[in-house]
């Protein structure tokens, strides 16, 4: 018996060995084969919008793989459930949508939109009349019809179904089919916004008909590729859960343009560093967001090109106004000299300059820099200055305390607690330069990072805290903002989590969506941009970005390069892109 | 034997179920549920809310739980709430992925650790002796992510020898030998860890039973120094060891989680930990049910083994001489 058994370990130990010889030398070979064209193959030609080289003369060329990445695999890819960067990435290359935004943010009817052309508004702009191109299919080959828009838009209102389009198509009351290729969407009220809502993948209605709302969730459309009918240029064909996601050309593809790739693999990675290393290493070819700290060794390296500049999210320092978060029932923030105090006291270029490393851009209301909404000089623009601060937390009736020097009224002290979420670097660094910066002009404040998911449950939706660190993505390039600052939002069910109230400030955000006329909409929000600005529910830090990194083989027309600036830009007319092998 | 193993079998299933309450009860007073770790910004609670009774997570949690264990026993492990995925689509594959790694490199550790530990007793201190310490400290003292990313640094990104991460190589045929070439950094980072512990107890084990009065006598007797280790002590030394190795095996199971996520390894461990943040309390019960039955099998083999190696212990109707 323990003869054989130690002949057992022998073979078994020389068999590993064996092994072990015969995968160096298969995978070096591989290795090198695939390597080597690519090496030579790598010229800086890969168009970044600050690329001064024009692409090389290499014409896009059909085939290949592209494999990009992530660090969280999708939730559900049902366009009426989508509420992740993940699953949003997904139906990016999956589903058309009825319309597609340019460069600039503005609405299109491209050739691989579902829509023939702009929505028909009308004059009280009440009514949208959405003509759908006659050649648009799903990949079980019928049409894309009238009756899938009705159908996507009358879930997507139905509050059962839980979905987080909700938002957008509420004020929606009613969507008629006029002929199997035009719907008519009316509404309620004139809601400017709406335009934006159309930028939007729609579903399958002889898919899902007889799904109730309540059940779409556990429907496996949306989770099972096999059961997953698409419209875009590429199908869902396989998903390896936590691993990978292959995304094939879909050879029976109704549009014009067709894509060039033919296979994206979407890999997913435990974490960002993960998801670096293995661009580097080749792995694999385009990464959405290399972390700040990783860019410059990036850059180092030479293979990789890299996209930054600003993107379409800002952080902010928010304050809470409900007294109750507050010792004795004391809110610190009321007085508005104080606020404006913070605001001057907080050195926000010198946090773009050392820890967005340039790429960010000061804010001073909620809308993004150089987009149509943007106030300019409007909004009150507040510099970094420690003696304006001090003089102004004076006029509010704040005293230095002679023992430590913390600032004092009616006898409370200024001492707050700003919480932001762990794990993210970036804020830790910014929440230790509030914490000096605020020192500096005798405010205590004490920074406290909790974990994510507690913090939204147990701090931020209930609209308890004392101050808070966080930052919005936004979804659309439309500037309305009523759900974050109107007072129609306190929690439990709206989002203006710091119990804000400007009554000034609450009528101008419907002033301003109640028209679909954009210069009476420009007028209404450099009012609002001066308004907010002077009141300060927030101090609006900057807007970020995030660093897109391709490898060697992805290349496409400089028209055609990724925009960092639009939701899912990342993947700016990746029906354009080609690879090399 | 038999009656034995039945009422430990019995004791274990207990446990087992005790183990799913407190586990369902901890996991829910964790702030923070499902559908609130997919929160993203522009969206109001009052959706979530409306998912969460989609999924039935409005139910109370007594109810949440005997649904579940309802399921557990006709065999239906449950659903992901994130996206209605069966678990054990998820779960076995994962199972599988992590016996491979940790497997590979449990047996790499133990074919290097246990005749390395046995000679190094019987050359105290000597250049073996003291190299293995070495190792050792290094296998103790080395946080595993850092030495993984060290080996990537090193092997792969500067020298391309071997793969950086995955399982196998995107776009080849899936082959032993590409299995093989993804297995050799990650199982050197686990093997170091599992190569510490293993050699010392190979050692000391040994060490201990070297001292013992019988193996005096039988050296007395002028048997020969080799009869006398592997005849005479190998055979008790293993008692212990055999005891850490049935303790070690659900570790098997579990994974390591870190080096997982390192080597991007589609395994247990990631996958437990990706659950846990999502509060996934289906996925994180079917864990710890796995990882209960392991340890009870875990003992249970090492029982046995005792048995098989040393005829000394018997197992009583007292339950034996469990250790």
């Amino acid at each position: 018996m323990a003869k054989k058994r130690k002949w057992w370990s022998g073979l078994l130990v020389l068999s590993l060995v064996g092994v072990l010889f015969t995968g160096c030398s298969t995978n070096n070979t591989a290795g090198s084969s695939t390597n080597a064209p690519a090496a030579t193959t790598a010229p800086a030609e890969s168009a970044a919008p600050d690329a001064t080289e024009a692409p090389a003369a290499d014409a896009p060329v059909d085939g290949g793989t592209l494999v990009t990445s992530s660090f969280s695999d999708i939730v559900n890819i049902n366009p009426l459930l989508v509420n992740d960067t993940a699953s949003g990435d997904v139906a990016q290359f999956v589903f058309a949508k009825l319309y597609n935004l340019d460069r600039e943010g503005n609405v299109q009817a491209e050739d691989w939109s579902l829509a023939a052309a702009l929505p028909e508004i009308s004059e009280d702009g009440l009514t949208y009349t959405v003509k759908l191109k006659d050649t648009a299919k799903w990949s079980d080959g019928q049409p894309v019809v009238a009756d899938d828009v009705i159908y996507t838009v009358e879930m997507a209102k139905n509050k059962e179904t839980g979905s987080p389009l909700i938002s957008a198509f509420d004020k929606v009351k009613s969507v008629e089919k006029v002929d199997d290729h035009t719907v008519m969407i009316t509404m309620s009220q004139v809601y400017a916004p709406f335009l934006y809502a159309l930028v939007q993948e729609i579903v399958p209605a002889h898919v899902l008909k007889d799904v109730k709302p309540t059940e779409m969730q556990k429907n496996p459309y949306g989770t099972d590729p096999a059961k997953t009918v698409t419209s875009g240029p590429w199908k869902w064909t396989a998903w390896k859960q936590g691993e990978s996601h292959t995304l094939d050309a879909d050879p029976n593809y109704w549009g014009t343009v067709k894509p060039h790739i033919a296979q994206v693999i979407y890999k997913i990675y435990a974490d960002q560093n993960t998801e670096v290393q293995a661009i580097m290493k080749g792995d694999t070819d385009h990464i959405s967001a290399i972390p700040v700290t990783q860019v410059e060794a990036v850059k180092a390296d030479g293979k990789i090109d890299i996209i930054q500049k600003p993107g379409a999210q800002y952080e902010y320092v928010n304050f809470n106004f409900d007294g109750k978060n507050f010792p004795d029932g004391y809110g610190l923030f009321q007085g508005q000299k104080t606020r404006q105090a913070i605001a001057h006291a907080l050195n926000r270029q010198g946090m773009v300059d050392n820890i967005l490393k340039g790429v960010g851009a000061l804010m001073n209301a909620p809308f993004l820099p150089d987009t149509w909404a943007d106030p300019g000089d409007a909004a009150v623009n507040y510099d970094y200055n420690a003696e304006t601060a001090k003089k102004l937390l004076a006029e509010d009736g704040w005293v230095a305390d002679a023992k430590d020097g913390i600032l004092v009224k009616d006898g409370h002290r200024f001492s707050f607690e700003l919480q932001y979420n762990a794990g993210n670097s970036r804020r830790e660094q910014v929440a230790a330069v509030i914490q000096q910066n605020l020192k500096d002009v005798g405010i205590e404040v004490k920074p406290k990072a909790i974990d994510f998911a507690a913090w939204i449950d147990q701090n931020v939706t209930p609209g308890k805290y004392q101050a808070l660190l966080l930052a919005w993505s936004l979804n659309t390039p439309d500037p309305d903002a009523e759900s974050i600052f109107s007072s129609k939002y306190f929690p439990p069910a709206g989002q203006n989590s710091g119990w804000y109230k400007n009554e000034k400030l609450d009528k101008l955000w419907v002033d301003g969506y109640s028209t679909v006329d954009q210069a009476k909409r420009k007028e209404i929000y450099k009012e609002v941009g001066k308004e907010i600005s002077t009141d300060l529910p927030y101090v609006f830090l900057y807007q970020y970005g995030q660093a897109i990194g391709t490898g060697p083989r992805v290349h496409w027309a400089e028209e055609d390069a990724p925009e960092p600036s639009l939701g899912y830009g990342q993947f700016f007319h990746a029906i354009k892109w080609w690879v090399t092998e | 034997m038999t009656e034995y193993l039945i009422r430990r079998v019995l004791q274990s299933v207990l446990v087992i179920f005790l183990i799913t309450i407190l586990t369902f009860l901890l996991i829910h007073a964790a702030p923070g549920g499902p559908t609130q770790v997919m929160l993203a910004p522009g969206l109001t609670p009052e959706i979530f809310e409306q998912q969460a009774k989609n999924l039935g997570l409005d139910q109370p949690i007594p109810v949440q739980y005997f649904h579940w264990i309802g399921d557990l026993l006709q065999g239906d492990l449950g659903y992901t709430f994130k996206n209605h995925i069966a678990i054990s689509d998820l779960l076995w594959p994962r199972i599988g992925n992590t016996i491979i790694l940790m497997g590979a490199a449990w047996l790499v550790s133990l074919l290097i650790a246990i005749p390395w530990g046995i000679y190094n007793s019987t050359k105290v201190y000597g250049l073996s002796d003291q190299t293995a310490s070495f190792i050792s400290y290094l296998g103790f003292a080395m946080p595993t992510f850092w030495f993984g990313i060290l080996l990537q640094q090193w092997l792969s990104l500067k020298l391309d020898w071997f793969p950086l991460s995955d399982m196998h190589t995107r776009g080849k045929e899936d082959s032993i030998a590409d299995l093989f070439m993804h297995l050799v950094l990650p199982v050197t980072v686990l093997a170091l860890g599992f190569l510490a512990s293993y050699m010392k107890y190979a050692r000391a084990s040994m060490l201990e039973v070297l001292d013992q009065d019988y193996i005096r006598t039988a050296r007395a007797k002028g048997v020969k120094e080799r009869k006398v280790v592997f005849r005479h002590a190998l055979r008790n030394a293993l008692i212990p060891i055999i005891t850490i190795l049935g303790l070690d095996l659900p570790i098997l199971v579990g994974g390591a989680a870190l080096t997982e996520n390192v080597f991007n390894w589609p395994g247990m461990g990631r996958w437990f930990v990706e659950m846990a943040s999502a509060r996934e309390y289906s996925a994180l019960m079917a864990v710890t049910i796995v990882t209960a039955v392991m340890v009870v099998i875990g003992n249970l083999l090492a029982d046995i083994l005792y048995v098989v190696v040393d005829p000394r212990v018997k197992l009583g109707k007292q339950g034996g001489k469990a250790a």
